[in-house]
């Protein structure tokens, strides 16, 4: 009686090992994924966020290509990584993160180099939106500024420190995440937002607690601009478009502009990670959507900020007008770099910082 | 002699069947998903965390370590308070609407138990968020206050701690009535009515008999509250704002958005020992409390 239990228990205690092995042992003996001579892929396994692109264009996709596409989705950019780097990237033809987290992946050897070859309507996204240009192809993109209520917001804000206004006091709803705001306070401080310099990341601490005082909740700004809850908003620029379409003829929201510090410019991208199954139909895909009418068409469901120049073109009167993309300093940007292990440092800090020390 | 060695061990057998039927699946069950789990988690809190935020399986102190530093025990001191805070005011606010229901009719009583379940038809999220709608600065509480000439400006009442510690109390009242109605529903009137013709005033009565001999349901009560109360990180998540953080959340973050599995597991451990700690004291009493109810 009592050894049942205990070969079950030593059985189960053997399971996430077995996985582990297993997952590793698959990647060495799947076939090498050049190899496109072989038929082509009739099934696409894609990992993004939900809520991110046009199912209309799905449909189309799959009737052009005779295939399957399974959508599964990530709640978090961290979900994207912990399945690239824990050995389930395979079960993924294409995933995807933000250019952030670009060269761990490509240090760790977790995604493929790209034939562009394969991929001609890649050219019509603006060179100056892609890093990694070997591993990665954009998709849509987010900058995180701020857009403030102009009926009710008792300061005038034209930089990054007018955000430490104690006049601000319980006023600010803000995005979360410490690789999101710290750069904030490093380029108010006059730093690089991306540096490992353990002084200049204290410093910024000390720079958002002030910005803590003011803050009314983290998340959730185009929610709480609408309803009352906040004036300003430190947020990304579609979620701003969703904000003053809710508020339709009555909309007071505006873009801080002008706006004298620079603006964090993030873009969402996909990559094959190593030991994808179906790389031929991942670069049709990838080619698919680069093309400027269909992505025109997706921008239309979801009017995000796009690097294909070729397709914001070709975009509806309404996209073109939208207020939350109407600013003056669209090339004063910089980018989130990954920034290795000072990251611990950064979320300590961050901790501390939501903890209240 | 052999016969009758074979006789009772199918005896035992006999005996083992339906002790297999019963808590078997249940058994397997917990085992497989809680039992393993957990074992899973305290192994992982001693390995390392790799540069890309991956679980390396080294040896490691480290995220013991960590948890020294002084935010961790701002967090866990912050969240024991507002566990406490939850568990004290249900109690004050379930103990005597389980007396009243208590001293109802059976059909009644039922009824009422009825009612406090009802809320917990709809999601716990939804009913969060609407706690949110109500209080939010165009909502209705706001519009009802200025309407009134309460105030003259929208409060704000949304992401604050006072509306995390309401969103606990109305998520955990059951949890405090139901232990305390069946306990309460147990109390012999003939001892009530045994202490006042004995000359005590109802006062004393309450804290003589009553009380007493309902502390197996406050005891259950308790730990049905501060124990949920104390790991659940959805309701500051919610109402907080994401301003509010109890240890739920920060272990929450350590899986999700900052990728230090070791140190979430760590932290898992640590609630882990306190809520031992608690179910160990708890024991304790309870089974003084049920020796003298006998």
């Amino acid at each position: 009686m009592k050894r049942i239990p205990a070969i079950i228990l030593s059985l189960a205690l053997m399971l996430p090992l077995a996985a582990c092995g297993g997952g590793s042992g698959a990647d060495s003996s799947s076939p090498s994924p050049s190899s496109s001579a072989a038929a082509a892929s009739t099934e696409l396994n894609v990992y993004m966020w939900q809520q991110y692109i046009s199912d209309d264009l799905i449909a189309n996709f799959e009737k052009e290509n005779n295939c399957k596409v399974n959508l599964s989705y990530m709640s978090d950019n961290a979900d994207a990584i912990t399945k690239l780097t824990s050995g389930g990237g395979d079960e993924y033809d294409l995933v995807m993160t933000c250019d952030a987290y670009m060269d761990s992946l490509v240090a760790g050897n977790y995604v493929q180099k790209l034939n562009l070859d394969n991929i001609p309507n890649s050219s019509n996204i603006n060179e100056s939106y892609w890093t990694n240009k070997d591993y990665c192809v954009p998709y849509l993109m987010n900058y995180i500024y701020v857009v403030y209520n102009s009926a009710t917001c008792p300061i005038e804000i034209t930089s990054y420190n007018d955000l430490i206004n104690p006049a601000l006091k319980g006023q600010i709803s803000t995005i979360d995440g410490a690789r999101n705001l710290f750069p904030i306070a490093l380029v108010a401080l006059g730093y690089d937002p991306n540096t490992t310099n353990k002084d200049e990341i204290a410093a910024a601490y000390d720079w958002l607690t002030k910005f803590n005082d003011n803050v009314v909740a983290y998340g959730n700004a185009e929610q709480n601009l609408t309803n009352g809850t906040a004036s300003v908003a430190l947020t990304y620029d579609g979620n701003a478009s969703w904000a003053m379409s809710e508020m339709g003829d009555k909309n007071t929201l505006k873009v801080a502009d002008p706006f004298s510090d620079p603006v964090q410019l993030g873009f969402d991208l996909y990559v094959i990670p190593t030991g994808a199954k179906h790389v031929d139909l991942a670069e049709k895909f990838l080619n698919y959507i680069c093309d400027p009418s269909v992505m025109a068409k997706n921008l239309e469901e979801y009017p995000y900020s796009c690097p294909n120049d070729a397709a914001v073109e070709q975009a509806s009167d309404n996209y073109k007008n939208d207020p939350a993309r109407d600013f003056s300093y669209k090339q004063n940007v910089f980018f989130q770099k990954d920034v290795g292990d000072a990251l611990t440092i950064y979320n300590d800090y961050y901790q501390k910082l939501k903890v209240g020390e | 002699m052999s016969k009758r060695k074979s006789d009772s061990s199918t005896g035992r057998h006999r005996r083992r069947l339906p002790a297999l039927a019963t808590a078997g699946p249940v058994s397997v069950w917990m085992i497989l998903f809680v039992t393993l789990p957990m074992l899973f988690i305290i192994y992982i809190s001693f390995m390392s965390r790799g540069v890309f935020g991956d679980v390396v399986y080294t040896f490691s102190l480290n995220s013991y370590h960590t948890l020294l530093d002084s935010t961790y025990f701002k967090v866990i001191s912050k969240s024991l308070e507002a566990a406490l805070l939850t568990t004290v005011l249900c109690l004050a606010l379930g103990y005597p609407f389980a007396y009243y229901i208590a001293r109802k009719p059976p059909e009644t009583a039922s009824k009422l138990i009825m009612l406090i379940m009802i809320p917990f038809w709809t999601n716990s999220l939804m009913r969060l968020n609407s706690w949110l709608l109500l209080f939010q600065t165009s909502g209705p509480v706001n519009a009802f206050l200025q309407w009134t000439g309460i105030t003259d400006h929208p409060v704000t009442f949304i992401y604050t701690d006072a509306l995390v510690i309401l969103g606990l109390i109305t998520n955990m009242l059951p949890f405090a009535v139901l232990p305390l109605y069946s306990s309460i529903e147990k109390l012999e009137n003939s001892l009530l009515e045994a202490s006042s013709d004995l000359g005590a005033t109802p006062g004393q009565t309450f804290l003589r008999v009553t009380l007493p001999l309902t502390f197996p349901g406050i005891f259950s009560a308790i730990i049905l509250v501060f124990i949920p109360s104390l790991g659940i990180y959805t309701v500051s998540d919610i109402l907080g704002g994401g301003k509010v953080l109890y240890i739920g959340n920060i272990i929450r973050n350590q899986f999700g958005s900052i990728r230090n599995w070791p140190l979430g597991a760590a932290l898992s451990v640590l609630l882990l020992v306190i809520t031992g700690l608690l179910i160990f004291i708890y024991t304790r009493f309870a089974k003084i409390e049920d020796m003298e109810v006998v």
